[in-house]
């Protein structure tokens, strides 16, 4: 069943202190915003009424239930939902390995795997790596790309992006 | 490592260099509950309804793109076309739902509202009716808010009644918007054979046949389309360059089609579809016009454009098809001429015309799009013009769209300047001739034959 909206017309129709409605209907902002000014509340059997949380439809339990489920691109490693790929590229001079790998370390993060390819004075360096559990990507993500700068720059992604793009 | 050095550079290129993003995540919402006999009070439930399933749309799209470092440009939602619920409360004046749509939309923070709507293939309802009379001032009044009209379908033929009230709806918007050269009506757009599930504006709207609400994602990649066929070699015959076309298509899809499920999961939402469009932007290098230069037409427009653009589309959906079962909406290569770089030098050069524009458009997935013409453009000359896309769709069994801004003030071969990702138009000469009598005779053109097609 849809859920009822509780408008300023229904609450000057209600007349009254308080006014009842059920938890599952949404009160207009305006209609809040006019018992506020009248001193009236609106209740719930639960008590004052807040906002319920969106009813996204019959449909959004279904799909709540497969969407994980749908099939994805396979990968050859035990990934888990946490590894992302670091890649940097630029000119090749001594210690760049040293000050990125130290980053990652100072992030708490560890390295699965590790290849480098020179490809004439430029170096291409990746990186799969596991981000500790409850960790925040954006966090990692920014302190990684904030480096180089000057000689070379570093890009981290999740590794979903490129299983998607690269794997049936 | 499970992926090659060639596989993760390919990926972090076409994000830093070549303007891979996903254009939109476009959250549909069904407002026939927000029927009221009220006006005042079906302003009140629109406006509530998009807020509490809004909210949390574009800080959940910045979450995703954050976590899998790929932009979403835009943040949109689309609605049950106004038309179907404002009967309800019989009002000849809607410009009031307009503005509920608008609120809404600056209050949740997303870019445009689509769904300030009404389908009249056919004919007209009361509401209908209100609907089309109030779009001059809604448009002039909000800054989101998107206005489409249905005025022919295949099964239904082209009800030019209503393609004449449009066009004069199209006159009174520019000379209401004429201080913001007519930017009201790149917020409007006409339609045959319209798509209830097109995440893209100015037409997104949420048809009956949809769920309650629904996540929907339309992707770019015309700058990924173009490098990858620079890099291609010139003696590659067209074969190659349909190939190297529908496997980029297949990854720029793959993105919408992770996204699309990722963000639809967090909004506790159905995935929807993914529009596989190549939606180009004014920015230098995301360009339709470029692609088809590349596959081998000296400039857009010239002859053979049409026969590149029909290989670009079709490899485009082919690709697109294999890495989604979710493509959906107007999926394809859209040409809107102001939003695209390339068809701006085109129409600068005098290559790109409107007639070339509307032949392109039988192969394209759209139709005319962001075409600015003279503001003096008579209302029977743009009868003409739409009539002309609506037919090429219906024959074709195809959508086909008019989004024509006649600029007040300007003639041919001036500049108007929208910005952001509306661009900057040339305006194109539509000619002083028109069809004065077939406009003036009115009724519908037949719905046409679906067997002997040739």
């Amino acid at each position: 069943m849809s859920r009822r909206f509780y408008t300023v017309e229904d609450l000057h129709r209600a007349g009254g202190k308080d006014v009842w409605v059920d938890e599952d209907t949404i009160v207009t902002p305006q209609a809040l915003e006019a018992a506020r000014a009248a001193g009236i509340s609106i209740r719930t059997q639960a008590g004052n009424w807040v906002e319920p949380r969106p009813d996204r439809g019959p449909d959004a339990g279904r799909a709540a239930k497969h969407l994980p489920h749908l099939p994805e691109p396979e990968s050859d490693n035990a990934l888990s939902a946490t590894t992302v790929i670091v890649t940097v590229v630029g000119r090749n001079r001594a210690g760049v390995l040293a000050e990125v790998t130290n980053e990652i370390a100072r992030q708490q993060a560890n390295v699965h795997d590790i290849t480098q390819k020179m490809v004439e004075s430029y170096f291409h360096l990746m990186f799969v790596v596991e981000l500790p559990s409850g960790s925040s990507f954006d966090a990692f993500k920014q302190a990684l790309e904030g480096m180089g700068q000057e000689d070379y720059v570093v890009r981290a992604m999740h590794e979903k992006v490129f299983r998607f793009m690269h794997r049936i | 490592m499970s992926f090659t050095h060639q596989e993760i550079l390919e990926t972090v290129r076409m994000v830093e260099l070549e303007t891979l993003d996903i254009r939109t995540t476009t959250l549909g919402i069904n407002l026939l509950d927000c029927a009221d006999p009220d006006l005042e009070s079906t302003a009140e439930k629109i406006y509530t309804k998009v807020m509490h399933h809004a909210r949390a749309l574009v800080e959940t799209a910045d979450s995703v793109a954050t976590d899998y470092g790929i932009p979403i440009v835009n943040k949109r939602i689309a609605v049950t076309p106004i038309a179907f619920i404002a009967g309800a409360c019989g009002s000849d004046d809607l410009v009031p739902l307009a503005r509920a749509l608008d609120a809404a939309a600056k209050e949740v923070g997303v870019d445009f509202i689509g769904g300030f709507t009404a389908h009249v293939h056919k004919g007209y309802s009361s509401a209908d009716r209100a609907l089309m009379d109030s779009i001059p001032q809604a448009l002039d009044e909000t800054d989101h808010v998107c206005s489409s009209i249905g005025l022919a379908t295949t099964r239904a033929g082209i009800n030019m009644d209503a393609v004449h009230d449009f066009a004069s709806v199209v006159k009174a918007t520019a000379e209401r918007t004429a201080d913001r050269g007519a930017l009201g009506c790149a917020k409007l757009v006409c339609f045959c054979n319209a798509v209830e599930d097109n995440p893209f504006v100015a037409g997104a709207h949420i048809g009956v046949g949809e769920s309650e609400t629904v996540l929907n994602v339309g992707v770019s990649g015309p700058g990924v389309v173009r490098s990858a066929l620079a890099r291609l070699e010139p003696e590659a015959d067209l074969l190659a360059v349909a190939e190297t076309i529908k496997r980029t298509a297949f990854k720029v899809t793959r993105m919408g089609e992770l996204v699309g499920r990722e963000t639809a999961h967090r909004l506790g939402t159905t995935f929807g579809i993914v529009d596989i469009s190549l939606a180009p932007t004014p920015a230098i290098g995301d360009s339709v016009a470029d692609i088809l230069e590349l596959i081998g037409v000296d400039s857009t427009g010239a002859p053979g454009t049409t026969a590149a653009l029909a290989l670009l589309t079709d490899a485009v959906k082919k690709g697109g098809a294999m890495a989604s079962s979710s493509v959906g909406g107007l999926s394809g290569a859209f040409i809107p001429v102001s939003e695209d770089q390339g068809m701006i030098d085109a129409v600068k050069r005098g290559t790109l015309t409107l007639e070339k524009l509307e032949a392109m458009t039988c192969v394209c997935s759209v139709g005319l799009d962001m075409v600015a013409v003279p503001g003096d453009t008579s209302v029977d000359t743009l009868v003409g013009i739409i009539a002309d896309e609506m037919a090429i769709g219906m024959v074709n069994h195809k959508t086909t769209a008019v989004r024509i801004i006649p600029v007040p003030g300007k003639g041919p071969l001036e500049t108007v300047e929208w910005g952001g990702l509306l661009g900057t138009a040339i305006v194109q000469e539509a000619g002083k001739s028109s069809c004065k009598i077939l406009s003036a005779r009115g009724g519908r053109i037949p719905a046409p034959l679906q067997s002997y097609r040739n």
